[in-house]
């Protein structure tokens, strides 16, 4: 048996109910991600518009998983990292309602919840594992970044897994796989792929900015002590 | 624009390009993508799904399902099509971003 080993979940594999749920939950992370854009320096504006197309095409380089399915990489860490946690929030809103409405990626019902597993969980993960590698292990910059990359990835795989599975158990009649079937589908596909793909194109992007623009990064460590 | 803006945006050019990898690489897994439409879910499970009956076509006014152009099947044609999506998905996204971000911030921040 073949799995979803996708993190964009289509129409009609989760119920109403967790459509709301994370409709609900989007509403607040949404008012605080579009105001932080307003903390976004101008040089940084054209800065995360490429990096906001860089995400939408890096989903189109499916990878193929052992065992017949594909998966992709997100971005999401990357932005994350060079800017700010929410603006990788603010360019994942933007790129999954692209792939939603015009290419069928996705779903609508289910974009709140793509939102927060790919803008939300992914960065947030990625940007604080990183975080807590270089400031409190005090590991190198480069590797922390694809660690976080990794770790992000995985988990956002996982909580897509979990949003999945739980279906069976809430209402019968969409997603039919249960936890135990859809978590671990989800996990290795993204612990053998996509992980690593993330952890490798996430630490190369990290140092040629850290080398060419090492401003950059002073420049997000006083934005992110003050917010 | 700074140097790494730059180097990003010729990136993302040299992605659009050499996109077609995206579908040419795992070609003959298409049928795995967690693109099943719901009989063959139903089919796997050997049960109905009706919410999911319901649900699965909520939206379908998508302009390049796929992100390819509807009937381009063969592998040439489908490459087109997924550079003439990855072109139209680009621009798309950048435009909304701008445009939020100047509603967002006012006028002055999008240079």
């Amino acid at each position: 048996m073949k799995e979803v080993v996708k993190l964009h979940i289509p129409d009609g594999y989760l119920g109403p109910y967790t459509c709301a749920f994370f409709y609900l939950i989007m509403i607040p992370i949404w008012y605080k991600a579009f105001r932080w854009l307003k903390n976004l320096k101008p040089s940084q504006v054209p800065l995360l518009g490429v990096l906001t197309a860089f995400s939408f095409l890096v989903m189109m380089y499916n990878m193929p998983v052992p065992g017949g399915t594909t998966a992709h990489i997100v971005g999401g860490t990357i932005i994350a990292i060079l800017i700010s946690p929410w603006a990788a929030t603010v360019s994942l809103t933007i790129v999954l309602l692209i792939q939603a409405l015009f290419f069928g990626d996705g779903g609508i019902t289910t974009y709140a919840a793509n939102v927060f597993n790919m803008g939300v969980v992914l960065p947030f993960v990625g940007y604080y594992t990183y975080r807590f590698l270089t400031r409190r292990l005090k590991l190198n910059e480069i590797v922390s970044a694809g660690i976080g990359a990794y770790v992000g990835i995985v988990t956002a795989a996982i909580m897509a897994g979990i949003e999945l599975g739980i279906q069976p158990y809430l209402q019968p009649g969409y997603c039919p796989y249960p936890l135990r079937v859809s978590v671990p589908a989800m996990a290795i596909a993204h612990l053998v792929t996509a992980g690593p793909a993330a952890a490798v194109v996430t630490a190369a992007v990290v140092w040629y900015v850290k080398k060419s623009r090492p401003d950059l990064f002073a420049m997000r460590t006083i934005t992110k002590t003050r917010g | 624009m700074d140097r790494v803006t730059k180097t990003l945006l010729a990136i993302v050019g040299v992605m659009i390009i050499l996109s077609p990898i995206g579908i040419l690489l795992v070609w003959n897994y298409s049928d795995a993508w967690g693109e099943w439409d719901v009989n063959t879910v139903e089919q796997m499970v050997g049960q109905k799904l009706p919410g999911m009956e319901k649900l699965a076509d909520i939206w379908n006014h998508a302009v390049l399902p796929d992100y390819n152009v509807p009937g381009w099947e063969d592998k040439l044609h489908a490459s087109i099509g997924y550079i003439i999506s990855a072109v139209v998905g680009t621009a798309l996204v950048i435009f909304l971003y701008y445009a939020l971000v100047r509603f967002v911030v006012g006028k002055g921040a999008s240079s």
